[in-house]
C-alpha cells in the first residue's frame, strides 16, 4: 500500500508510548523524533514536519496532566490530528454533474503524468457512462498531440487538437466549445508541463484557464518529488484556482510524502492516485480511510473526537 | 556569554557532544535542500568522525569548523575521479570505424528523450552525425516525439551547412517491438553508413518493475553501449537513492555476467525548477560515485550544461 512503510514506522513509534511505564518529556521527545524522521524519509516537507512536532508538543503540558492513560490518549490523538491535517485540507472536492458539461483542466510540472492521467480519468468516467472527451492544449512538447491521439484512439475517447495551431488558448477554447455543443459531460483539457520559474508559462496557464473557465483544476504531482514540491504547488495555486490533486507513479517504491505537501500548499484534496502506466491504473482516494488504513487503526474520526 | 567564551578557548578537543547541536542543524539544513534524509545523516556522521578529538584553533568556532568540513566533503562527492569525455571517445570510436553508442535510462517522465535531443544538438554542433534509436516502443507518442526533434534539429543544421549530409536520422520500428533488437539493428545500420554516434532512447520504467528492468538489462548486455547514462530529475527526493541502487542492481543481477555494465554517469534534469534545493545532485553522486555528465536546465536545445560543483555546494550551504 501507499505509504505503508511510513505507516509502520509511525505505528511503532506510537507503540513506544504504551510500552513506557512513565510518560515524561523524554518519552514524548523520543517518539516525536522517530515520527519526524519517518516523515522526512518519506519526503514530507520539512516545514510541515516541524509544525507537526510543535503542535503535538503544544498540546501536552506535563505539569498539568494527570494519569498515564490520559497522557497516552492525548498524545496519540494529537499525532493523529496532525497526520490527518497533512492529508486532509478539510475542503470537499468538486463533484461533476450529470447532464451538463463539466470542464476539468489539468496542470502540473513537466513530466508529472498529466497527459497519461487525463486519459485515465476520461476513461474512468466513460466506463461509468458519462460522455467524456479530451482536448490537447499542449502545443509545446514534441509529440504531445500524437500521445493524446494514440491514447484516446485506443480507449475510444473523442479528442480534439491540432498539428498546426500553435496557440494553446485557441485550441482549448475551440475544443471546449465544440464538445460543449455536442453535449459532452466530462471535458478534460490537457496542458503543457510548466514550472514557477518561467513566468510566461504561468501566464499561458492563466490565459487557458480564463478561456475555458474550468469547473475544476487538477494539479498533477509525481510521487517521487522531494522538498521542491511545496514551492511549486503553492505557485500553481497562486496563479490559477487549483481545486484537486492527483498523485501519480505510486506503483513504484515512492513514499509519496513529498507530493502530499501539495495538499497543504494548494489547500486541495487528493482525489485519485496513479498506480501504473496503463489506462485503468487509477484509484479513487479518500483521506480518512487512507489514514486509518495507514496506521492500521479502525475508526480514526472516533479517536480524534474523544 | 559563556558559550561564546567556550568556543574561543582553543585548547579543548572536540567531542561528539560538542558537535551534536550544530550537526543536528546541518542535517536539517541538508534535508531542506533536498538531500535524501539517509544521506544527510551519513554525511553529518562522517563529519563528526573526522572532527572528533580535533583541537580547535583559537579563532575557530565549532559551527564554522563543522561547516567547513562538510563543505569539503560535499565538493569531494561532486567531483568523482572518473571523467567522461564524450567527444574524445567519439573520435576514438571513429578511428576504429564504429559508432559511439550511448544509452539513456531512468524512471518515467524524468526527461530522457528531451535531454537525448539536447545532447544530440550538442553533438551536431561538434560536427558529429547522429542516429537516434527509438527504443521506447511503449509510451504513446514516444516515436513521434523523437521524429519531431529530428526534424527540428535537421532544420537547425541543414545539409547545406554540412557538405550535403543529413546530420540526424531516426531509426524506428514503431510500437510494441523488442527494444534490444531495435537498438542492435540501429547500431549495425549506423556502422554500415558511417554515422558517428548512436543515441538509444528507452522507455521510462519503475525500478521495482522486474520485467521492465530485465528488458533494460538485456538491452545493455546485448548491445554493449559505450556509455550508460541514468537520467534523474533534480526534483526527486529520497527516491533518488532507491532508483539508482535498484537500476545498478538490475543491470548487474540480470546480466548474468561477471563484469556487468552498470551506470557510467548521470544526467540531472529540470535543474531550472528547483531554486536552491539542489540536494538531488548530492544524493545521486553519493550513491553511484559516478559523475553528473550533463545538467538539464530547461526545455530548449541549448539548456544543457555541465555541472558546476562549486555553485552547487554554495547553494547547498547557503
Ligand atoms: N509507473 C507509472 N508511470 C506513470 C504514471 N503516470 C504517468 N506515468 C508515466 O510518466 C511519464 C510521463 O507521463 P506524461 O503523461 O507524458 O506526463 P505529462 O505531465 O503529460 O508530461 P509533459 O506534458 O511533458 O509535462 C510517461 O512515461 C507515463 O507513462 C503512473 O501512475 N505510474
Ligand atoms: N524545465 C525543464 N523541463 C524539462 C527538462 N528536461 C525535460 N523537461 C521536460 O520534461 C517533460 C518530460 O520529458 P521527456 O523527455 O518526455 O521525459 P522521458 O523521461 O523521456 O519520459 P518517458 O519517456 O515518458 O519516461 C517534457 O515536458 C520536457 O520538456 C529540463 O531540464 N527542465
Ligand atoms: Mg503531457
Ligand atoms: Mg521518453
Amino acid at each position: 500500500m501507499v505509504l505503508a512503510d511510513l505507516g509502520r514506522k509511525i505505528t511503532t513509534a506510537l507503540q513506544s508510548l504504551s510500552k513506557a511505564t512513565i510518560i515524561n518529556e523524554e518519552v514524548l521527545n523520543g517518539m516525536l523524533k522517530e515520527i519526524c524522521a519517518a516523515l522526512l524519509e518519506a519526503d514530507v516537507n520539512i516545514k510541515l514536519v516541524k509544525t507537526l512536532r510543535e503542535n503535538v508538543r503544544a498540546v501536552i503540558d506535563f505539569d498539568e496532566m494527570a494519569g498515564g492513560l490520559n497522557k497516552r490518549r492525548m498524545i496519540q490523538s494529537a499525532v493523529f490530528k496532525e497526520l490527518v491535517k497533512l492529508v486532509d485540507p478539510g475542503v470537499k472536492p468538486y463533484q461533476p454533474h450529470k447532464g451538463k458539461p463539466n470542464i476539468i483542466m489539468f496542470v502540473g510540472l513537466q513530466g508529472s503524468g498529466k497527459t497519461t492521467t487525463c486519459t485515465k480519468l476520461a476513461y474512468h468516467y466513460q466506463k461509468k457512462n458519462w460522455k467524456s472527451c479530451l482536448v490537447c492544449a499542449d502545443t509545446f512538447r514534441a509529440g504531445a498531440y500524437d500521445q493524446v491521439k494514440q491514447n484516446c484512439t485506443k480507449a475510444r475517447i473523442p479528442f480534439y487538437g491540432s498539428y498546426t495551431e500553435v496557440d494553446p488558448v485557441i485550441i482549448a477554447q475551440d475544443g471546449v466549445d465544440m464538445f460543449k455543443k455536442e453535449g459532452f459531460e466530462i471535458i478534460i483539457v490537457d496542458t503543457s508541463g510548466r514550472h514557477k520559474q518561467e513566468e510566461s508559462l504561468f501566464e499561458e496557464m492563466l490565459a487557458v484557464s480564463n478561456a475555458v473557465k474550468p469547473d475544476n483544476i487538477i494539479f498533477v504531482m509525481d510521487a517521487t518529488i522531494g522538498q521542491a514540491c511545496e514551492a511549486q504547488a503553492k505557485a500553481f495555486k497562486d496563479k490559477v484556482d487549483v481545486g484537486s490533486v492527483i498523485i501519480t507513479k505510486l506503483d513504484g517504491h515512492a513514499k509519496g510524502g513529498g507530493a502530499l505537501s501539495a495538499v497543504a500548499a494548494t489547500n486541495s484534496p487528493v482525489i485519485y492516485i496513479g498506480t501504473g502506466e496503463h489506462i485503468d491504473d487509477l484509484e479513487p482516494f479518500k483521506t480518512k480511510p487512507f489514514i486509518s488504513k495507514l496506521l492500521g487503526m479502525g475508526d480514526i474520526e472516533g479517536l480524534i473526537d474523544k | 556569554m559563556f558559550s561564546l567564551f567556550k568556543s574561543l578557548v582553543g585548547s579543548k578537543s572536540l567531542t561528539m557532544d560538542d558537535m551534536k547541536p550544530v550537526l543536528e542543524k546541518m542535517k536539517d539544513h541538508l534535508i531542506m535542500k533536498n538531500v535524501a534524509a539517509d544521506i544527510a545523516i551519513k554525511l553529518c556522521d562522517s563529519v563528526a568522525t573526522k572532527l572528533e578529538g580535533k583541537v580547535l584553533g583559537t579563532f575557530e568556532s565549532i559551527a564554522s569548523t563543522v561547516k567547513n568540513t562538510l563543505t569539503e566533503s560535499l565538493v569531494q562527492i561532486l567531483n568523482p575521479e572518473r571523467r567522461v569525455d564524450i567527444l574524445r571517445d567519439c573520435m576514438e570510436a571513429q578511428k576504429h570505424g564504429r559508432p559511439y553508442v550511448m544509452a539513456f535510462c531512468g524512471v518515467n517522465g524524468v526527461g530522457k528523450s528531451t535531454n537525448l535531443a539536447k545532447i544530440c544538438f550538442w553533438l551536431i554542433e561538434n560536427n558529429m552525425r547522429v542516429l537516434i534509436a527509438a527504443c521506447d516502443t511503449f509510451r504513446a507518442g514516444a516515436v513521434e516525439q523523437l521524429r519531431t526533434h529530428m526534424r527540428h534539429l535537421n532544420a537547425l543544421h541543414p545539409p547545406e551547412r554540412h557538405n550535403g549530409q543529413q546530420m540526424v536520422q531516426l531509426y524506428e520500428k514503431g510500437y510494441g517491438k523488442d527494444a534490444a533488437g531495435i537498438a542492435m539493428e540501429a547500431i549495425r545500420y549506423a556502422k554500415d553508413i558511417k554515422i558517428d554516434v548512436v543515441l538509444i532512447d528507452t522507455a521510462g520504467r519503475m525500478q521495482d518493475n522486474e520485467p521492465l528492468m530485465r528488458a533494460l538489462s538485456k538491452l545493455i548486455k546485448v548491445n554493449e553501449p559505450d556509455l550508460v547514462l541514468f537520467v534523474g530529475e533534480a526534483l526527486v527526493g529520497n527516491e533518488a537513492v532507491d532508483q539508482l541502487v535498484k537500476f545498478n542492481q538490475a543491470l548487474a543481477d540480470f546480466s548474468s555476467s561477471s563484469n556487468p555494465h552498470i551506470i557510467d554517469g548521470m544526467v540531472l534534469t529540470k535543474f531550472d525548477t528547483i531554486d536552491d534545493k539542489v540536494g538531488a545532485a548530492i544524493s545521486m553522486t553519493y550513491i553511484t560515485g559516478q559523475p553528473i555528465v550533463f545538467v538539464g536546465t530547461g526545455q530548449t536545445y541549448t539548456d544543457l550544461k555541465s555541472l558546476n560543483a562549486k555553485a552547487v555546494v554554495h547553494a547547498l550551504m547557503k
